[in-house]
């Protein structure tokens, strides 16, 4: 069966460099701005920006979906070492929690758009501040496992070929 | 940068005063928030066309509510940029890239460092560019019609994704082929073993 996928290049990939970190930029930056818009919204009465986060939020919500999937494809090449193995469990772990909590706090704001778009109860604001740190700990982990481990970089590929981590 | 000046630093394995670097982490906030402000003004743009969809998916939408995001994604992907560039500037001057390689495109390590450096810059302006050009149509020009924005921004918007997708993946070789800033990469190449040290 393995003759029919693509040859892996040099990052052990089967195309030239990883999508996962690309297409998590519409996941943490609509999260991030759209939690920043609720609460500008919020103290300055700008209804506004309430829309601006509602289709951020929309959009981060079908970005995470496609993150996660190339995330596994891309987590189940890193043949990760066994001192990152720890870090690339927790990422994928909370990656998958992710998709399920961006998909019901967009589904919650779906619920108080549609019945009133220009007001925002304090407690979504509330819950918008903690999946900022869970996003920013899932940020976190993420950079550890590109710039502290290495995964998919040449370097820890081919080292990883050669078994110098054994 | 001479690597005697960088010594003068207290720095750790990846060559950095921190943990991981902080440039690629801004990076995510100006790609994610240009790119978006540019589709929500083509939906914006073709909401006639989309009408019937958001009907069908029982999603309430207002034309003049894709170019509000449209508009102020592009205003805060012109603040943030900024500090892209800066954070990226600070890192590139502590960069060390293995210097006996090539990318997949051919270049060497300085090359790519230089022409990353000048397209960040390039990219500052345009986006800045963008967000003022995108300004008046909001506040001038195009005040009072339903469909803000002009065909030229939009085209002019997609030849920067263009430009970015072109600048991103030299951005990514500089970390995934030349190890830059990436412990693990600088710790092989003194020969030492990051699954022991990295624990």
């Amino acid at each position: 069966m393995f003759e029919y996928l693509p040859p892996l290049n040099d990052h052990n990939l089967p195309y030239p460099d990883t999508v996962h970190p690309i297409v998590v930029h519409f996941v943490i930056a609509m999260v991030l701005f759209a939690v920043l818009c609720d609460v500008i919204g919020y103290f300055t009465r700008n209804v506004r920006l309430y829309e601006v986060s509602w289709w951020n939020l929309c959009f981060a919500t079908v970005s995470i979906f496609i993150a996660v999937i190339f995330g596994q494809v891309e987590a189940g090449l890193a043949e990760p070492y066994t001192a990152a193995e720890p870090t690339l469990n927790l990422h994928t772990l909370i990656g998958w929690t992710l998709s399920g909590v961006i998909a019901a706090i967009t589904g919650w704001r779906y619920i108080l758009r549609v019945r009133d778009p220009k007001t925002l109860p304090a407690p979504f604001l509330g819950v918008g501040v903690l999946l900022l740190g869970l996003v920013f700990f899932q940020v976190y982990l993420g950079d550890l496992l590109v710039w502290v481990y290495g995964l998919h970089t040449v370097p820890v590929v081919e080292a990883s070929r050669e078994g110098v981590f054994q | 940068m001479n690597p005697s000046l960088i010594e003068q630093l207290q720095l750790g394995a990846n060559g950095l005063p921190y943990q991981v670097p902080i440039h690629p982490n801004l990076v995510h906030l100006t790609l994610g928030l240009f790119i978006v402000a540019i589709g929500f003004d083509i939906v914006g743009v073709l909401f006639p066309l989309e009408r019937s969809v958001f009907k069908l998916l029982a999603i309430p939408a207002t034309r003049s509510n894709f170019f509000d995001v449209g508009w102020y994604n592009m205003l805060a992907a012109a603040v943030v940029t900024f500090f892209t560039v800066a954070a990226g500037f600070y890192e590139i001057m502590l960069a060390q890239p293995l210097a006996d390689v090539k990318s997949a495109w051919g270049l060497e390590a300085m090359e790519t460092m230089l022409w990353h450096g000048v397209g960040g810059v390039i990219l500052l302006l345009l986006i800045v560019g963008m967000t003022v050009w995108r300004g008046f149509q909001r506040y001038a020009w195009n005040r009072d019609r339903a469909r803000q924005v002009q065909w030229t921004y939009l085209l002019a918007g997609l030849g920067i994704f263009a430009l970015m997708f072109a600048h991103g993946t030299l951005g990514a070789q500089l970390a995934a082929e030349f190890g830059v800033h990436i412990s693990a990469d600088r710790l092989l190449e003194i020969g030492q073993n990051p699954n022991l040290l990295l624990k």
